[in-house]
């Protein structure tokens, strides 16, 4: 009663104060959901049915056509224990106002990117020449349609088939139509899938890439590992952002609690006056400092979702995961750092000579 | 019968910047069950220090205070709040109503921090005090006289064992004033409610079973 009263007698300071709070959630939420983002890659990428990728010795990009593809996949067949190669050539491709990495492969080798029934949303997967399969979130984003034409590297391609998401690129080509829009005259890969006949092969598999062929092998594993090591610093950025936030906030609510109880110092003496303990003050204090907290909550979420509606219209192919339990956290933060910042001004509340209080003017 | 509130040697002096200020210099006062005593004396001398140092508000610089057979001196913060609680009710001369809860809110509060049960004791309270119908109004929305009669029903919703009133008067016109003695001296001749009421007021004191005076922080007579 009490708490709630006093904090809307000072509705537009307790708004802001509860803004503040607001931002830090929001901040803490959405930043940390776009890592999910690098995240997303990183799965997308590893996600093929294939136990090893090899790539150039000293290519860190997967991108243009750093190999040549049939002379290396036949060096590849011959290592014992190889299954299967997929010869992949990568090259970016302006669609949906981003660049997309395009994979060029072979249409007889789709069965290792469609993992899961019903990969295929609409239409079918490419065949030869000038045809396309782009992933449902980049038709989405860009409004793609079966049937409909796409211009790439001076070419008009066109969309055969729509993909469900999560597996390797968004876009897919053939591999030789790639090579010839890229102008090489032999055909070229940027890296390849092999699969294993088991896990016992993968090891010396790897081996036998590295000394015979002194090309680079990862399991997918690892190479997902490899990527999201690349990003590795961009939690440590988001991190430093957020604690930022987070103190900005802790400041805030710290001003206000403190101004609060500067303006109350009378009331805390009518309170001890009519029977309040020290502890029922520093209750109060924390009370009002609570439901700020409380409103700061509601409103990060709010300001969450509006953030992450705002964010995914304007780059639709950019992920924001932020499972629930994640809301949970922010709670906690917000509440540990509103406790934090009103403890100080509740003990010096609780702390006040009641004499003292009741002559404040 | 031993005296529901007794002082012995009560001494209180003030120190700032190294300056020693006495503002009480060995008072002993002793108030009955049931009586109704005003303590009256110019500005400064000590009334106000005696009060809350009679509502265990203040600590005494030497002497103790004795309420309901049990001697203060040595009780922590905690054991004077649960003493004041259980048998002290405060009357300011501001009012000192909490401005952001109605009327009876702030009557119901004074019993909600000593975790008793509310019901309907705030409403019969200002109703005593004739506020039923203004229950629901903030303080500023009543007049100076109604929030002093809300302040004195917040200090007996609790059934002190004594009322302690500081000047509560002091800010009301004259027709204020009386509703108000009134209403306090209702309490004391129909409930035996023991009240020590500070004045400066010839004519409030005049109310008193019993007239004390006070000068240069001692009692001169009573």
């Amino acid at each position: 009663m009490l708490p709630l009263a006093n904090i809307l007698t000072r509705k537009v300071r307790t708004a802001i104060t509860a803004m503040a709070v607001g931002v830090g959630v929001a901040l803490f939420l959405v930043l940390v959901g776009l890592t999910s983002m690098l995240r997303e890659i990183a799965d997308r990428t590893a996600n093929v049915d294939a136990h090893i990728m090899v790539t150039p010795s000293s290519v860190q990009v997967l991108m243009g056509g750093g190999l040549p593809a049939d002379s290396t996949e036949a060096k590849l067949r011959q290592i014992p224990g190889v299954v299967n190669v997929v010869p992949v050539l990568c090259w970016p491709v302006r669609m949906a106002g981003r660049n997309q990495n395009v994979y060029g492969i072979r249409p007889s080798d789709w069965p290792h990117f469609a993992r899961g029934e019903g990969r295929i949303l609409d239409g079918r997967p490419v065949l030869s020449g000038y045809e396309m399969v782009i992933d449902s979130r980049l038709a989405a984003a860009g409004g793609y349609a079966v049937g409909q034409t796409v211009d790439a590297w001076g070419r008009k391609f066109q969309v055969v088939g729509i993909v469900r998401e999560g597996v390797a690129g968004r876009v897919f080509v053939p591999i030789d139509t790639l090579n010839e829009c890229q102008e090489y005259t032999a055909r070229r890969a940027t890296f390849f899938y092999v699969q294993a006949d088991g896990p016992a092969s993968i090891g010396p598999i790897r081996e036998a890439v590295a000394d015979q062929l002194k090309l680079n092998a990862f399991t997918l594993a690892e190479y997902y590992n490899v990527l999201m090591q690349t990003f590795a610093d961009m939690p440590l950025v988001i991190g430093a952002v957020v604690f930022v936030a987070g103190f900005v906030c802790f400041l805030v609510v710290l001003l206000t609690v403190y101004t609060m109880v500067l303006e109350r110092t009378r009331e805390i003496g009518i309170l001890r006056g009519i029977g309040a303990s020290r502890l029922q003050v520093f209750g109060l204090v924390m009370a009002e400092a609570g439901l700020i907290s409380a409103g700061g909550i509601v409103a990060g979420f709010l300001m969450t979702w509006g953030a992450r509606a705002l964010i995914l219209d304007l780059q639709p192919l950019w992920t924001i995961d932020i499972p629930p339990v994640r809301f949970l956290y922010a709670a906690a933060l917000a509440v540990v750092g509103t406790f934090l910042g009103a403890l100080h001004p509740a003990l010096r509340a609780a702390r006040q000579d009641p004499v003292e209080s009741l002559r404040y003017e | 019968m031993p005296p529901l509130v007794e002082t012995r040697g009560l001494t209180k002096v003030y120190r700032a910047d190294g300056v020693a200020t006495p503002a009480l210099r060995g008072v002993d006062l002793a108030v009955a069950r049931g009586e109704f005593v005003s303590i009256m004396g110019p500005s400064g001398c000590g009334k106000s220090t005696l009060l809350y140092l009679l509502g265990l508000l203040d600590t005494p610089t030497e002497g103790t205070v004795v309420l309901a057979g049990t001697d203060t001196r040595g009780l922590a913060d905690g054991g004077r709040t649960r003493m004041r609680r259980e048998h002290i009710g405060f009357v300011f001369q501001r009012f000192n109503l909490l401005g952001a809860i109605s009327a009876e809110e702030n009557v119901a509060l004074a019993l909600k921090l000593r975790g008793r049960p509310v019901g309907d004791a705030p409403r019969e309270m200002l109703a005593a005090v004739g506020l039923e119908e203004k229950r629901r109004r903030r303080p500023n929305a009543l007049s100076i006289g109604e929030q002093q009669r809300v302040a004195i029903a917040r200090a007996l919703v609790t059934r002190p064992a004594v009322l302690l009133a500081d000047e509560p008067t002091g800010n009301l016109d004259s027709e204020a004033s009386e509703k108000v003695l009134d209403l306090i001296g209702g309490f004391h001749r129909e409930l035996g409610q023991t009240i020590v009421l500070i004045t400066h007021n010839e004519q409030v004191a005049a109310r008193a079973d019993r007239l004390v005076r006070m000068r240069d922080g001692r009692l001169v007579t009573g």
